[in-house]
């Protein structure tokens, strides 16, 4: 409103410039509220892709096998608790990230030979996430991905293999908040 | 049925009380290989005796739950069963959701650990039936009838989701003619009746199909198949 009437003062502006003015503001404000959503994405054919489909589903069969623990889950719907659905994709990300930073690049020498494929197709879904942002405050999104981290560090090694036995359910967890 | 249960759920839990005593038997007693055996979408979890001893006069008990929850679930139809399977597929129906069976067994007054699965996915594990083709020669083309194997029906958030997408699979017919060895693929997708067009007078053809997962590159075995002549 305030911007309405410093319009309207200046007394040789018409409807016309009045119009265009308004054109302009809800154009800025579209430019800058499309990045937010846009950059969460990544492009459903990634998720298309049977040699990379089943090598993750390999490896995470593989790990499972040495997960004795049943009762704790990494990855599930507790994720999202308190957390609007656009901003599924960014907690996605975030999970995503520390999977590849702190779980599969140290451990890159097991698992072989599908831990490599799997390392370089999760890196490229990383990468087209790589501008993706909250919109909004992430404080409750940082609390639930910390949850995660810390059952994955108190259980230790074991954690690791967790982590590396649900890669399956990250990638559909990331098929279905970012493609 | 529900004294037979109580009964039962009675006798585990003396069972269970006096789980002490029976320890040295346990080994031997535990079943054997218990897994799950997914065909359709539906899945069966199945095992063997823990000895050839106790093959005979074993009473199993099963249960299951979702990875990462804490309970396990009794499922009743198979609490004291003397069959070697059960058949788990309304308690898996998630296709993307990781479970878990195990299995125990009660012999002469003794009874074993639990025998565990391995983690079970339905759709990664599953194994699709190819369908059962019916052709239909209408002037000079085929009119084919694809029969899919029954999938278990699951309530869909999306109740306009059809079978094949939420199962995420499609169709393939399959086409020969006598004068090409050469097959051909005549379609790919979800649709269960397809329509061969321009197809060559006097010529045989036949044609086959399966159900392909198009996210895992897998098929089905191919369906048998149906040869017509065009007149």
């Amino acid at each position: 409103m305030a911007f309405l009437q410093k319009s309207m003062s200046f007394s040789l502006m018409g409807t016309l410039g009045i119009s265009c003015l308004l054109l302009i503001a809800l154009w800025a404000q579209e430019a800058v509220a499309l990045p937010i959503t846009s950059h969460c994405k990544i492009d459903v054919s990634d998720f298309q892709r049977p040699y990379f489909t089943n090598r993750t589903f390999m490896l995470a069969e593989e790990a499972s096998l040495a997960d004795n623990n049943t009762d704790i889950r990494l990855i599930g719907d507790e994720l999202y608790r308190g957390v609007k659905r656009q901003d599924r994709c960014y907690v996605m990300k975030e999970v995503l990230n520390f999977t590849l930073e702190e779980v599969l690049s140290p451990q890159s020498d097991i698992f072989q030979p599908h831990m490599q494929e799997v390392v370089s197709f999760l890196t490229k879904l990383s990468n087209q996430l790589s501008l993706c942002h909250t919109s909004g405050d992430d404080r409750r999104i940082q609390k639930n991905v910390q949850t995660v981290k810390e059952t994955v560090k108190k259980l230790g090694e074991g954690g690791k293999i967790k982590v590396i036995g649900e890669l399956n359910l990250l990638f559909f967890f990331l098929k279905n908040a970012c493609a | 049925m529900m004294p037979k249960h109580y009964f039962l759920g009675f006798l585990i839990r003396s069972l269970l009380a006096s789980g002490t005593e029976t320890q040295p038997v346990h080994g031997a007693l535990k079943p054997q290989k218990v897994q799950f055996q997914s065909r359709n979408f539906h899945n069966v979890l199945r095992w063997q005796p823990g000895s050839s001893l106790t093959a005979n006069g074993s009473v199993y008990f099963v249960q299951y739950k979702m990875y990462g929850q804490r309970q396990w679930e009794n499922k009743t139809d198979c609490w004291g069963t003397t069959a070697l399977f059960c058949d788990l597929t309304n308690e898996t129906l998630d296709l993307y959701e990781p479970y878990y069976g195990r299995v125990m067994t009660a012999w002469a007054g003794r009874h074993s650990a639990w025998s565990m699965t391995s983690r079970f996915t339905p759709w990664w594990e599953t194994k699709l039936d190819p369908p059962v083709v019916t052709a239909i020669q209408v002037n000079a083309s085929l009119l084919v009838l694809l029969h899919t194997p029954e999938l278990p029906y699951r309530n869909q958030d999306g109740k306009n989701t059809s079978m094949e997408s939420y199962y995420d699979l499609v169709y393939r017919v399959f086409i020969t003619n006598n004068s090409l060895a050469k097959e051909q693929k005549a379609y790919e997708g979800t649709q269960r009746m397809v329509q061969i067009e321009g197809l060559t007078a006097r010529s045989s053809y036949c044609i086959a199909a399966d159900i392909y997962q198009p996210m895992l590159d897998r098929k089905s075995p191919r369906s048998e198949r149906r040869c017509m002549k065009i007149p």
